[in-house]
């Protein structure tokens, strides 16, 4: 069970947390943060903290999402208020409010060229850029959206959320050499983002799931992803899975193979992928172990994963058998 | 490891307050002569049994390795600390600083990530298929 909280969304919300959320609104917008009295007193006798915001913005999503429009109305004129129209994340938000409510294509047409108004009088405001984005990948023009968001990157290029986007969009084109440049550049930004590297091996994984040097910087980039995080479920699973996959081809392809590879990468020692292979399957078994012994919703992992990665250990033990 | 944490410091301010008014009685009543040793042995005792409860009831250190803070997010998960702000929402503990770039789900995946390029129409399709199917 996923917790419902507004301040801090889970990273995941299935349609029932997402009612659960949007069933706070009536409670919160019983009371209005802000005081009524004129400016001096408005001061003192405020209720507003920083956390009431990021409250109404999540619960904005919320209502959009389950369709409680009057909510999502009230909710934004309330953000409006305080933070005035022409503020960059309120035109945003505006923008989204409509996109929500727009009944077809057409209408969501009109948005996007309000958007392009809105951009033509300040081209720097990047919540608008990616909401644009956003709205072609709506519409379904995903190459309209990578010529877009290749705009923003260039114009931003120290925007992970954007490259993180563009790698995505690559990706659910097929164009996988693109999507891994783009994931390299969120690393170049983030050097430590453990599920960065996690997502760049499934790439190079995807890209050539027999070649060896595909494999190769798949499995340093799953090694990467756990060095940086010890109990990363996701990295462990792909290590165990690579390694899986190396083994045989590094057994196949002899010395004299290796010494003519065309590419720069040079392939792991057998003998090591397999010790990588043991610590995968010990610390995914620990795993498991930890998960089921914790009580419901104390655990950090992720139901369906846990399972992903049993059955990913009970294969491997019918092999052996 | 707080009712201990509270008693040693109960006990050294206790202490310590008595040590200070004690030296200061002392002080007054006999100006030009030296502090007798009893004092002085409280006045110690009382900063060491207040120092040991400070940090005895000081919160639990956080993992300063990176693999192991981030290890310690993946296991446990974000949970309440007993705080909540005005509007009845509770404030989680530190949760993934990655969560942003909205990677964990895979490709293709439903997260929540990447807040700036959130896909209103296919969540809100999402939730009405959901709502049609019986909501379960």
């Amino acid at each position: 069970m996923v917790q419902a909280n507004l301040l801090t969304p889970p990273s995941r919300i299935p349609p029932q947390t997402a009612l659960q959320l949007s069933q706070k609104a009536p409670l919160i917008l019983a009371s209005a943060p802000t005081s009524s009295l004129p400016w001096p007193l408005s001061l003192l006798f405020s209720r507003e903290t920083p956390e009431t915001w990021a409250i109404h913005e999540n619960l904005l999503l919320a209502a959009l999402r389950t369709g409680d429009d009057a909510s999502a109305r009230q909710i934004l004129d309330r953000l409006t208020t305080r933070f005035g129209a022409d503020n960059e994340r309120m035109i945003a938000l505006k923008g989204l409010y409509e996109e929500a409510l727009a009944k077809d294509d057409k209408e969501l047409e009109k948005i996007f060229n309000d958007y392009e108004k809105v951009l033509k009088e300040d081209p720097t405001n990047m919540s608008v850029r990616k909401r644009r984005v956003a709205v072609l990948k709506s519409l379904g023009r995903t190459a309209d959206a990578i010529t877009a968001l290749t705009v923003l990157v260039e114009n931003s290029p120290t925007d992970a959320e954007a490259w993180a986007e563009l790698s995505e969009l690559y990706a659910s084109t097929g164009a996988l050499g693109q999507a891994i440049f783009c994931l390299e550049e969120v690393l170049l930004i983030m050097p430590n983002a453990w599920s960065a590297h996690a997502q760049v091996a499934t790439l190079h994984y995807l890209s050539g799931s027999t070649s060896i040097p595909a494999l190769t910087l798949a499995l340093r980039h799953f090694a990467r992803s756990v060095e940086l995080n010890d109990s990363y479920l996701r990295g462990y699973y792909g290590l165990k899975l690579v390694s899986q996959k190396l083994l045989p081809l590094l057994s196949e392809s002899s010395v004299s193979k290796r010494n003519a590879d065309e590419d720069d990468v040079a392939p792991p020692k057998p003998q090591s992928v397999k010790k990588l292979e043991e610590i995968a399957t010990a610390k995914l078994g620990e795993i498991i172990r930890q998960y089921s012994a914790s009580k419901a919703g104390q655990s950090g992992y992720d139901e369906a994963e846990v399972i992903a990665a049993r059955e990913l250990l009970d294969r491997d033990g019918k092999v052996e058998r | 490891m707080a009712i201990l944490g509270t008693a040693l410091n109960a006990v050294g301010l206790i202490f310590l307050t008595h040590a200070v008014y004690s030296s200061h009685e002392h002080t007054a009543a006999f100006a030009h002569t030296p502090l007798p040793l009893d004092i002085t042995i409280e006045l110690l005792v009382s900063i060491f049994v207040l120092s040991a409860g400070i940090v005895v009831s000081s919160p639990q250190l956080k993992p300063i390795q990176w693999a192991k803070w981030g290890g310690k997010i993946a296991r446990e998960g974000q949970h309440g600390e007993g705080k909540w702000t005005r509007e009845g929402e509770e404030i989680l503990s530190e949760g993934d600083g990655f969560a942003f770039l909205g990677l964990d789900t895979g490709i293709g995946g439903n997260g929540e990530g990447r807040r700036g390029f959130w896909d209103v129409r296919s969540k809100r399709k999402e939730y009405a298929e959901w709502a049609k199917a019986g909501g379960k």
